[in-house]
């Protein structure tokens, strides 16, 4: 186990070093630059601003600055908002995102496994039939076209919600229902369909035989073996949910780190760039691996370290 | 099995625990930011009645230090919380603001401003001279890279110093005495007194920004010396500003607090106006139609003109006649009513509406309509440039436009034009707006899309964008004569003989066609009905002065 961890871990060093890589290329790729503005500037602020961000380097020197911004995990200031670092940028939005996040990932979890067994155990019933017309609504809408319509109802029309912004519990409650309900709908699809499966099977009967009560059988015994496929797109759906999503967070005014992705790279904004990019990539990676070593866990038919298995 | 499930319990408790610290600090954040609310609320409940307008901002201000928010994001709200020597009017006229008033050399070049005695910083702090030179010296030091240190090339010695020739002992800023500022100019400018109501001429409180050099970034050491002071600025999130107790015009304010949101969508913005969470709002493009017509609706114009640019260096443009003839197949009036919707006045010059002479004459109603829609007659001069060029059949032309749905309805109105009333088939392209604007400055699109938005009021800003090689000129288009007369405008002192000079240099312009108007923008907003007095003015920023909620 222990040697499989540290093995996962250098495959990941070396993973974010490649998307790190990637970004700086691409970044330097794409023509503009962050100081491209409509009206020029003098030759002699042009070249000052470019030493002060060191963009004058050779590129080599600049990458390594940049490796080096990583170790320390320092990636200096935002071009775009001269008086603010990028860690700063990141500390302020990604709490924000993180809780707007796990409240979603925790609602869309409990309700879609809820709905996936309810379906599975009323198979083919109207409850059934029920559940998964909310689930395919849930997938088939789009996320932001959903905000649009419940700030539409609530805050406008009903006016018993706030339409946007975050500054209380009450304002988490539209943006938290439009998150959550594309992932829940996922979730209680998978859960129903492994359900249906794993309540074929031949330890389910026997649990029957048993006698023991359906509450038992279905919590104890064939929920966790149903899980499986659930627990393996939580990782990116909770990387995904967490760190922020562009649209919602901008529909809904909440202060999150979504924006940052986009509006970096329009305004050429190289260290939030890059600053995003890893956080963002470091986070996905650790995800999948916490994935990973759940799913052992789960399945211990999985194994992680060949070795082991042998 | 038991030991798997064990473990698994294991890191679902780290996960939650990890969730639930991180929960924790949001949630300290939440309470923290809470708190500040209920102050702020309890503020607001103890004087009940209190006047609070709740204004949108759109995106976090780029930065409340004077010369560096140069963008209107900044813009907005600055101009209410800092004053320069002067502030326009409700008529968009320079007024006396810090300065209560002003001497002017015979040649027009030294102006000396006497700033009122009572003019105070939010701390207490007397406005002296002395924080007019360090802000002025600082707007213009390359050592700053301030995008906006052009507008302080009027001044003696500016364009040297922020070109990093000349140095901050040259320039034309002298501290006469504490509240005497005397400043000698390159040239006589006529509307040197407008162009310093802008934010980038505010002053900065010498002693502050001494002992904190990042005093603009946060609310607590903001010292602001307008209308309004900064109390409150969750970053990215909202900031409101006070009335301020030590400006020295504080009776005529009405606002007790002004809180501003940050809401980057419209729609959104306009929900919140819905729901009552805001005062004003923009309109959502898909209303627009519907929404243009209501009571709440305010049109105010905006010194600004959106274009097409020609590249005179790539065929077939480099014919003046084949420029002509497309220019007079763009249909103003068909866009301006068709597309985009919002009231605007269809564009036959340049210079925009709302700048008036000495004599009190509008300048585009002088120099009238440049370019008309005229299908006959641009087919002719299609025909006379197509000979002179010994083309048989056009070179392919591609129109490029920066991405967004508003420029491609615009571009597509344009290209069925050219396909109706010329037989010309032109390819459309799009980019995102920094290779856009690298690629329209490195001259390698054919007929792009442009816009200008007015930095001052004159139009000089706006002609001055097509001499030689300036920045702002992106079409290769050169002509002595026009050069020419734009210098000879901003050397000349007497005012009758400037406006002359413009009006035949945009004549000039005109008759050469390196570019086609299409629209002067406008300002829409909705306004709840209990809303008055906002001004907002053509070069873009807004006075809450005046405003008053009731």
């Amino acid at each position: 186990m222990l040697r499989y961890i540290a093995k996962r871990f250098l495959i990941m060093l070396v993973t974010i070093l490649i998307i790190v890589t990637l970004t700086f290329v691409l970044m330097h790729a794409i023509p503009g630059s962050p100081f491209n503005q409509e009206r020029g500037t003098s030759e002699a602020v042009q070249a000052n601003l470019e030493a002060h961000y060191h963009l004058d380097e050779p590129m080599y020197i600049q990458y390594l600055l940049y490796l080096k911004s990583i170790v320390t995990f320092d990636f200096g200031p935002s071009i775009k908002q001269p008086t603010s670092t990028v860690n700063d940028l990141l500390g302020r939005g990604f709490p924000i995102s993180l809780e707007l996040g796990l409240v979603s990932v925790i609602v869309a979890i409990i309700s879609g496994i809820l709905l996936g067994i309810i379906a599975a155990l009323r198979h083919n019933g109207i409850i059934d039939y029920a559940a998964m017309a909310i689930a395919v609504l849930g997938i088939s809408i789009p996320n932001f076209i959903l905000a649009t319509q419940l700030i539409q109802s609530f805050a406008v029309t009903w006016k018993i919600l706030p339409a946007a912004t975050w500054s209380s519990p009450k304002h988490m409650i539209l943006p938290v229902i439009a998150l959550a309900t594309g992932p829940m709908a996922i979730i209680a699809r998978l859960t129903r369909s492994s359900m249906l499966e794993v309540l074929t099977q031949d330890y389910i009967k026997m649990a029957r035989a048993k006698g023991l009560s359906p509450y038992k059988i279905v919590f104890k015994h064939a929920l966790k073996n149903a899980l499986m496929p659930v627990v393996t797109i939580l990782g990116t759906l909770l990387a995904g949910i967490l760190t922020g999503t562009f649209v919602l967070e901008k529909i809904f005014a909440i202060p999150g780190m979504g924006k940052y992705f986009v509006e970096s790279i329009n305004n050429r904004d190289y260290p939030v760039i890059m600053g995003t990019t890893v956080f963002y990539s470091a986070f996905l990676i650790i995800m999948l691996f916490l994935v990973d070593i759940a799913y052992g866990i789960l399945d211990p038919r999985i194994k992680l370290h060949k070795k082991e298995a042998e | 099995m038991k030991k798997g499930l064990s473990i698994l319990f294991v890191l679902l408790a780290v996960f939650v625990l990890a969730a639930c610290t991180a929960n924790e600090s949001a949630g300290e954040e939440d309470q923290d930011s809470g708190d500040q609310t209920g102050t702020t609320e309890e503020g607001t409940s103890e004087n009940s009645g209190d006047k609070v307008l709740r204004l949108n901002n759109g995106v976090e201000p780029t930065s409340f230090d004077p010369p560096e928010g140069f963008d209107a994001a900044s813009w907005q709200s600055l101009n209410n919380l800092m004053e320069g020597l002067t502030r326009l009017g409700q008529d968009h006229k320079p007024q006396a603001a810090t300065a209560e008033s002003w001497d002017i050399s015979d040649d027009g070049l030294e102006y000396t401003f006497h700033i009122r005695d009572n003019a105070k910083w939010s701390n207490g702090d007397d406005v002296t001279a002395d924080d007019f030179v360090y802000a002025w010296t600082r707007l213009l030091d390359p050592e700053e890279g301030f995008s906006s240190a052009f507008l302080g090339y009027f001044i003696q010695g500016g364009e040297a110093f922020n070109s990093g020739e000349g140095s901050a002992d040259d320039l034309g800023l002298e501290a006469v005495d504490e509240k005497t500022f005397k400043v000698t100019l390159e040239a006589p400018t006529g509307f040197f007194l407008n162009v310093i109501s802008n934010p980038a001429f505010f002053p900065v409180n010498k002693a502050v920004a001494e002992e904190n050099p990042e005093w603009y970034a946060e609310a607590d050491t903001f010292v602001a010396n307008g209308p309004f002071k900064l109390s409150e600025w969750n970053h990215d999130s909202d900031f409101t500003m006070v009335k301020n107790d030590q400006y020295w015009d504080k009776d005529t304010v009405k606002l007790d607090e002004v809180h501003w949101a940050m809401v980057n969508e419209t729609n959104t913005e306009y929900q919140m106006f819905e729901s009552g969470d805001l005062d004003t709002s923009e309109i959502p493009a898909d209303l627009a139609e519907d929404l243009l017509d209501s009571d709440q609706v305010v049109i105010d114009p905006q010194a600004g003109t959106q274009f097409y640019r020609f590249n005179v260096n790539k065929e077939p443009f480099q014919n003046v006649k084949i420029r002509k003839a497309l220019a007079m197949a763009v249909n103003q009036d068909e866009i301006v009513e068709y597309v985009t919707k919002k009231g605007e006045k269809p564009a036959r010059g340049f210079v925009s509406y709302g700048f008036e002479d000495p004599s009190g004459n509008d300048f585009r109603e002088t120099n009238g309509d440049l370019v008309e829609y005229d299908p006959e007659q641009a087919k002719k001069l299609l025909e006379e440039g197509m000979e002179e060029e010994g083309y048989d059949e056009l070179p392919p032309i591609t129109l490029t436009y920066n991405t967004s749905d508003d420029n491609k309805k615009i571009a597509e109105t344009v290209q069925q034009r050219f396909q109706q009333d010329l037989g010309i088939e032109i390819t459309l392209e799009n980019a995102e707006w920094n290779v856009f604007l690298q690629d329209q400055k490195d001259l390698k699109h054919q007929l792009s899309r442009s816009s200008f938005l007015a930095d001052y009021g004159d139009p000089i800003n706006f002609l001055e964008s097509f001499v030689t090689d300036s920045s702002m000129n992106r079409t290769g288009w050169s002509n002595e004569k026009y050069d020419d007369l734009i210098a000879r405008a901003k050397e000349e002192a007497d005012e009758e003989k400037r406006w002359e000079l413009m009006y035949e240099a945009e004549k000039v312009l005109f008759e050469e066609m390196p570019i086609v108007p299409v629209n002067f923008y406008n300002q829409v907003f909705l306004h709840k009905d209990n809303v008055s007095g906002i001004v907002r003015h053509p070069v873009g920023y807004m006075e809450l002065k005046w405003a008053d909620k009731n």
